[in-house]
């Protein structure tokens, strides 16, 4: 029972890890409507970001975060209207193939820029507080904390704020919103910037919990995808509720099978909740 | 189409071609440069030694080719990377092979990418040096175009099990991704711990998971005195961090291509603190290690640098003593200059003058006295023991 609550737990901590990033992923798809896989690298883009904040210029934790933000938000804008927008025209299919490609391109810069070796955060490890049979890291009540905050300000931001409100119009109805007097391009360029600014988020927050190096986005890509198919894609609260459900359902097979297949229980996941909700968990609108 | 053959441009021709064979072979020979590739992980989980490992071979090449080269012919070294991945590594070999024509590949480094570049190497009738330790390698069908420079897993897991048992351990968790070496190297630690009364548990993870917190958790369970780390850097640096979070005070156990410098700079000294590791010994002490110290002008090139460094002297002096260039050559006489007596050669170029003179060498290298047995495994190798002190990696042994 202890070994069952405990990976609860662990599961809730890295389903928070999933959740910032599946959020930005979401609301791309939402108003872009292609699955930008650049997203990985621009997680990458955005810890090192962080990561030169902190340990180069000696800047808090919270200063770096915000860097993570603003640069993988204007990596990610760049490279929507420098390249992704131009393959428009071959279709959705054609933009996500792109986002691969250039999430290539992104790790290799980071990869030249900074080499390969691991790079950790200016941050001291802290051992486990102990409540009973059940252990939580400092670091990872940290990152929960931060991450809710974020998806609190991300719910704020599209519910109480103009800006917010044209975006959820043009995901709904790109046309009618144009009639409406909003600029469907600029709200895309805003909504990239933000999807990406959160998947910069996203990869510091797994950079403080552990170490970066130009593949730390990269290997999260897959369940954040996951994360976000499952909760529907294009819908925020059905990205966050993916990302939990496959952060705890990740865990749980470690107590079952051997961890190595705990990726690949995470996918029969999804196959089982989209043969019985093809929309996803959340996603009624998705197609 | 009318030809011309008149009588002048016939003797003319005859001469020429009498006088092509009447040439001596050195000259005959002059065929344009040899080629050889390097497959060294410059990018991914090996991208710390890869890239001084294909400098080194560019360096030994350089000097074998200003003291008159391989059978009067210039080496070119190209370098491919295969980024610690099968796939882009079998790219890269298929590239070296089919493209730039190379007679051998050195340096492969990740026992994944060995195994699938390997039979696109002995169909292809290259020879492979490789710097990989999984068993499984040298039992492929390669025909003999394989030789390792890297002692193999089971010698590697008995040494883990040994120096568990050393330190005191009686209960011993092998704690690791799945590799090609996995099982070979855990069963050979499982048999040196049994057998003096000891008890083992594995626990395999997935190496791309940014937290291992469950994996640590389950791998406690058995309250293990000692844990064998089995990943690389970046799977290892996460589970230390787990392990320390989650107070493990047991001994931690690592490769040396795991535990090391950027392992070290990636976690505060005191996560890392006493981490022991162990690790195949380049020939410390010895003029070939001297040399390549030289060389590469640093003070302790790890044993990768040593290894490859061996593997582009052992290929020029087979294809020097076999007086030919193809991957069937090497094969054949690799064995003639590398061990059964003769005169001790520590370098190519000194080995290349006694192999001109027709005097029989026994190569004895950087990394070791490079004797290699049938299926092509090294004969003998030693290991470095060491253990993180203060946040450096401090020599305990070598043995």
């Amino acid at each position: 029972m202890d070994a069952v609550l405990q990976a609860l737990i662990n599961g809730i901590i890295s389903g928070t890890l999933l959740a910032v990033p599946a959020l930005g992923f979401s609301a791309i798809f939402a108003v872009l409507r292609f699955p930008n896989f650049a997203i990985g690298a621009l997680a990458t883009a955005g810890a090192y970001c962080a990561w030169v904040v902190n340990v180069s210029l000696g800047l808090p934790i919270p200063v770096a975060i915000f860097a993570a933000f603003v640069g993988a938000g204007l990596a990610g804008a760049l490279l929507e209207y420098g390249a992704l927008e131009r393959l428009g025209r071959g279709g959705a299919l054609m933009k996500a193939i792109g986002s691969l490609a250039m999430g290539m391109v992104i790790e290799n810069i980071v990869r030249f820029i900074f080499g390969n070796d691991l790079q950790a955060f200016d941050l001291p490890l802290a051992r486990d507080i102990v409540f009973g049979p059940i252990r939580v890291g400092p670091q990872q009540l940290n990152n929960l904390v931060l991450a809710l905050v974020i998806m609190a300000a991300v719910w704020a931001f599209l519910s109480l704020t103009s800006l917010g409100r044209s975006m959820r119009a043009v995901a709904d109805n790109p046309d009618l919103a144009r009639l409406k007097g909003v600029n469907p391009r600029f709200i895309a360029l805003v909504t990239v910037a933000i999807g990406s600014g959160l998947c910069g988020i996203g990869g510091t927050l797994i950079g403080l919990d552990t170490a970066i190096d130009p593949l730390v986005g990269g290997r999260v890509l897959l369940s954040v995808f996951a994360a976000a198919v499952l909760g529907g894609l294009g819908s925020i609260p059905g990205a966050v509720a993916g990302a939990f459900l496959i952060g705890i359902v990740e865990e749980f097979t470690v107590l079952a099978l051997s961890p190595a297949y705990r990726l690949a229980v995470g996918f029969i996941v999804i196959l089982v909740v989209l043969t019985v909700r093809p929309s996803g968990l959340l996603g009624s609108k998705a197609n | 189409m009318k030809i011309d053959f008149t009588r002048r441009s016939f003797l003319g021709t005859s001469m020429l071609a009498t006088g092509t064979v009447a040439m001596p072979g050195i000259l005959r020979a002059q065929e344009g440069p040899i080629k050889l590739g390097t497959l060294t992980p410059l990018t991914g989980s090996g991208g710390a030694y890869g890239p001084v490992m294909a400098e080194t071979v560019k360096k030994a090449a350089a000097e074998i080719n200003k003291a008159g080269g391989v059978l009067g012919r210039e080496l070119v070294i190209i370098s491919e990377d295969d980024q610690t991945n099968p796939e882009a590594g079998l790219r890269a070999a298929r590239k070296l092979i089919d493209v730039d024509k190379v007679s051998a590949i050195m340096g492969t480094w990740a026992s994944s990418v060995t195994t699938a570049v390997a039979p696109v190497c002995w169909q292809s009738g290259v020879f492979l040096t490789t710097a990989s330790g999984a068993d499984s390698i040298t039992k492929l069908p390669h025909q003999g175009f394989i030789i390792r420079t890297q002692p193999n897993t089971t010698l590697q897991g008995r040494k883990f099990g040994e120096f568990a048992l050393e330190l005191g351990a009686k209960n011993v968790a092998f704690v690791s991704p799945q590799t090609p070496f996995t099982d070979s190297q855990y069963a050979e630690l499982k048999r040196a711990v049994e057998a003096a009364g000891g008890k083992t548990s594995i626990l395999i993870y997935d190496d791309k998971k940014t937290t291992l917190r469950t994996e640590v958790d389950q791998a406690l369970r058995g309250k293990p005195d000692a844990i064998v780390m089995g990943g690389y850097t970046t799977d290892t640096a996460v589970l230390v961090r787990d392990l320390y979070r989650a107070n493990y005070k047991g001994k931690l156990l690592g490769f040396g291509y795991a535990v090391n410098k950027q392992l070290v700079d990636a976690l505060p000294p005191d996560v890392s603190e006493g981490i022991v590791t162990l690790s195949p010994s380049a020939a410390e002490g010895t003029n070939g290690y001297k040399h390549v110290v030289k060389l590469l002008g640093i003070d302790s090139p790890d044993t990768y640098s040593c290894q490859i460094y061996d593997h582009v002297n052992l290929v020029s002096l087979a294809m020097a003593a076999g007086k030919g260039t193809t991957g069937a050559v090497i094969k054949d006489n690799v064995r003639k200059i590398a061990q059964g007596g003769g005169e001790k050669v520590d370098n190519a170029v000194d080995g290349l003058k006694l192999v001109a003179a027709g005097t029989k060498i026994d190569y004895d290298g950087a990394s070791g006295p490079c004797d290699f047995t049938d299926i092509g495994d090294i004969q003998d190798a030693q290991f470095r023991y060491e253990q993180i002190k203060g946040g450096k990696i401090v020599l305990l042994k070598i043995a």
